[in-house]
C-alpha cells in the first residue's frame, strides 16, 4: 500500500453533489435572479454551473491521492490550495465506513478516519471499493506486532447483536426524536400562513367548518401535528437503525446500520469515554432502554452530535447482561445515593416554572389555551420523577467508577470511569444555599467537545465528597463506608 | 440609558411626571453603583483558586457559586491571555484547557499569571510522567 492511489472516478460525482449541497442557497438565488431577467439566461446558467462543477469534481478527483506509509495515512488533495494530510495511526480514534446512495449505485463505500478533536472532514476518502476500504482499515488499525492475530479476531468476532425487525419497529415507534420532529412540524406550520395568504385560509376554514372555529379544531390541529411528527420520527428512526448490527471482538466494537445510507463505525475499547443508558419517556413504560456510547473523536449526526448509539433497544432487565458482555468494565453494581427529601420541593417548583413558560403564552395567544393549565399536573409528576430518579454512587467493587442517574424527560444513567473525567464542579444558587443543596456536574470528552452529566440538589457534603473523589490526593481517604454513611438523611 | 430615554420623553411630552423621572434617575444611579462598583468587588473577593500537584481548584460566583475541580493530569495546555484593557493594567487571564473543557482564572497580575501557568504545566508534566 505504499503507492499513492486515487479514488474511484465516482468521487468526481460525489464531489459535485457535495458542492451543490453546500451552495444550494447561492444556486437558488442565482436561479431566481437569472430567470427574472431573461428566459434564456436561467437554463444557460444551470448548464454552465453543471459543467464547471463536473470539471471541478474531476480535477479534485485527479488531485486526490492517498497512501499508507509506515503506519501513516497520507492524503494529498486540493485544486488551488494543495493540502497534504499526514495522519499517524496511533492517533486514529475511529474508522468509519459508510455508503451513500451514489456510492451504493456503484457498489462503493466512503471511509472516514477520525482523530480526537477533529472536526473537519479532511480525512475522508469519498469513493473506493469495499475491499479496498477493508484493506485500508486493516493496514491502519493494527500496529506492527499482531497483524495475524488481528485478522483471526476479525474473522471470528466474539459476539454479534442484531436488531430484529420487531425490535426495529418498536424502536421506531417509540423513538425519542418526537420532540425534534415536533419542532420541525411546528416550524413548517408557522411558515404556512406566509405561503397561503390569511384571507384565503380563513375562507377555507369557514367553508370546512361552518359552525365556528371551535375547541375541536384546536384539539384536532394539535392531534394532527402530533401524528405528523410521530410519523416523521418513526420513519427517520426506521431508516437510521435499519439492519443495526453490533459486532464485538477482542479490541473493538463494530456498528453497522442504515437503510439508504449504510454506516459502519468502529470504536476501539480504549477510546470509550463513558456509557449511558437512556430510557425514553415512551420506552420506559414498555420496559425498554437504549445504550449510548461516548467516544472521543466521533461526531455522529446532528441529533446526537457527540455520542453514538451502542444498541438502540434492550429490555430493561437485559441491559446489565448486555453491558457485562459488551463492555464488561462498565458493568457495576452500585449502592446509589439520592438527593435528600428536602430537595423534592426544588424539583417540583422548577417544573412548575417550566410548565408556566408554556402555559402563559398558550393562555394568552391560543384559543382555549387556558386548558393548558392542566399541563401542570404532568409537570409535577415529571418533577417528582426527576427527584426520584436522581441517583449517584460508586461501584461497590472500586471507587474508580461512578454512576450518575438523572432525568430531564428521558432517564439517563451514565457510567463514568474516574480516569476519563476531565473536570467536575458543584454549583449553588441562593435558593439552594438556603437548603444546603448543590448541583453536581462532571464532564468527559465526547466527540470534539465534552459531555456533561449533571445531578441537581445533592447535599453540600455529598457534592464535596464527589468533587473530592476526583482529586488524586483524595483517593486514599475515600472509603466506601465513609461515603455511604455520609448522609443518612439522604437515603430513604 | 433609562434616564436619558425618560428625559427624551419628558422633553417632548409633559405627561410624564417629574417625580417618576427623579425616581427613575435614582434607580439608575443605584443600579450603576451596584453593577459597576459593588458587584465586581464581591465577585473579585469570591474568586479563589488553588493549584497543587494533583488538582486545580476554582471557586467563584456571587449568585451561582461554583466550585470546579480539574485533575492536573487531564490538563492539555495552559495559556495566559491579555487583551488591551488587561495589558493597560498589567494583568492577564490564565486559561486552562482539558480535552473537553476550558477554565479561566481572570485578571491576575502578569507575574502571578506567568507563575501559575508554569506551575500548572510543571505539575501536569510531572503527573503525566507518574502514570
Amino acid at each position: 500500500m505504499s503507492e499513492p492511489k486515487r479514488q474511484h472516478i465516482v468521487a468526481a460525482i460525489t464531489q459535485l453533489l457535495q458542492t451543490i449541497r453546500q451552495n444550494w442557497i447561492t444556486i437558488l438565488v442565482l436561479l431566481f435572479v437569472g430567470s427574472g431577467s431573461d428566459s434564456m439566461f436561467g437554463p444557460l446558467l444551470i448548464i454552465g454551473f453543471a459543467v464547471l462543477g463536473l470539471i471541478g469534481g474531476f480535477v479534485s478527483w485527479w488531485r486526490f491521492t492517498y497512501q499508507v506509509v509506515e503506519g501513516e495515512l497520507r492524503i494529498n488533495q486540493g485544486i488551488f490550495v494543495r493540502k497534504n494530510l499526514y495522519l499517524s495511526q496511533d492517533r486514529i480514534q475511529v474508522i468509519d465506513i459508510s455508503a451513500g446512495i451514489v456510492q451504493r449505485m456503484f457498489g462503493l463505500v466512503s471511509i472516514e478516519v477520525k482523530t480526537a478533536g477533529s472536526t473537519s472532514k479532511e480525512a475522508k476518502i469519498d469513493a473506493i471499493s469495499r475491499d479496498e476500504a477493508e484493506r485500508l482499515k486493516q493496514s491502519l488499525r493494527s500496529n506492527d506486532s499482531a497483524t495475524g492475530e488481528e485478522e483471526v479476531a476479525e474473522l471470528t468476532p466474539q459476539k454479534v447483536y442484531h436488531l430484529s425487525y420487531k425490535e426495529l419497529l418498536i424502536t421506531a415507534s417509540t423513538s425519542g426524536n418526537l420532540g425534534i420532529a415536533l419542532s420541525i412540524v411546528v416550524g413548517v406550520f408557522s411558515q404556512v400562513d406566509q405561503i397561503i395568504d390569511e384571507e384565503r385560509m380563513i375562507a377555507f376554514f369557514e367553508s370546512v367548518m361552518p359552525a365556528s372555529v371551535g375547541f375541536s379544531l384546536v384539539l384536532s390541529t394539535i392531534l394532527f401535528i402530533l401524528i405528523i411528527s410521530w410519523l416523521l420520527s418513526f420513519f427517520g428512526t426506521l431508516i437510521k437503525y435499519y439492519d443495526f448490527t453490533l459486532t464485538v471482538n477482542d479490541e473493538e466494537l463494530h456498528i453497522k446500520r442504515g437503510l439508504f445510507e449504510q454506516k459502519q463505525l468502529t470504536v476501539p475499547f480504549n477510546r470509550i469515554q463513558a456509557i449511558q443508558i437512556k430510557e425514553d419517556l415512551l420506552r420506559q413504560p414498555l420496559g425498554y432502554a437504549s445504550v449510548i456510547l461516548e467516544s472521543a473523536g466521533y461526531g455522529g449526526e446532528q441529533q446526537e452530535l457527540n455520542s453514538t448509539t451502542l444498541y438502540p433497544l434492550l429490555k430493561r432487565g437485559e441491559v446489565g447482561n448486555f453491558i457485562q458482555e459488551v463492555v464488561p468494565q462498565y458493568h457495576i453494581s452500585v449502592q446509589a445515593k439520592r438527593p435528600p427529601k428536602i430537595a423534592i420541593r426544588r424539583y417540583l417548583l422548577r417544573m412548575v416554572w417550566v410548565s408556566l413558560l408554556i402555559i402563559v403564552p398558550a393562555w394568552l395567544f391560543i384559543p382555549y389555551g387556558i386548558y393548558s393549565l392542566f399541563l401542570i399536573i404532568p409537570a409535577l409528576v415529571l418533577g417528582y420523577g426527576q427527584y426520584n430518579d436522581a441517583k449517584i454512587g460508586f461501584s461497590s467493587d472500586d471507587a474508580e467508577t461512578l454512576l450518575l442517574q438523572s432525568r430531564l424527560l428521558s432517564r439517563r444513567t451514565a457510567i463514568v470511569k474516574k480516569y476519563r473525567v476531565q473536570s467536575a464542579s458543584t454549583q449553588q444558587n441562593p435558593f439552594q444555599r438556603r437548603l444546603n443543596l448543590v448541583t453536581y456536574s462532571l464532564t468527559v470528552t465526547s466527540g470534539s467537545g465534552g459531555q456533561t452529566f449533571t445531578i441537581r440538589e445533592l447535599t453540600e457534603t455529598m457534592g464535596a465528597q464527589f468533587l473530592e473523589w476526583l482529586s488524586e490526593a483524595g483517593t486514599d481517604n475515600v472509603q466506601s463506608e465513609d461515603i455511604f454513611s455520609l448522609s443518612s438523611d439522604a437515603t430513604e | 440609558m433609562v434616564p436619558s430615554y425618560l428625559f427624551f420623553l419628558w422633553s417632548y411630552n409633559a405627561n410624564v411626571s417629574f417625580w417618576i423621572l427623579i425616581a427613575a434617575l435614582l434607580g439608575a444611579i443605584f443600579l450603576t453603583i451596584l453593577l459597576v462598583i459593588i458587584t465586581p468587588q464581591i465577585r473579585w473577593r469570591q474568586w479563589k483558586y488553588k493549584v497543587d500537584e494533583h488538582e486545580i481548584d476554582l471557586h467563584y460566583g456571587i449568585w451561582f457559586s461554583r466550585s470546579t475541580l480539574v485533575p492536573v493530569k487531564r490538563v492539555q495546555h495552559v495559556d495566559t491571555r491579555q487583551g488591551p484593557i488587561l495589558r493597560q493594567y498589567k494583568l492577564a487571564d490564565v486559561v486552562i484547557s482539558t480535552a473537553a473543557t476550558t477554565h479561566k482564572i481572570p485578571a491576575l497580575t502578569e507575574a502571578t499569571a506567568d507563575r501559575v501557568r508554569s506551575e500548572i504545566s510543571t505539575f501536569a508534566r510531572k503527573a503525566k510522567e507518574d502514570v
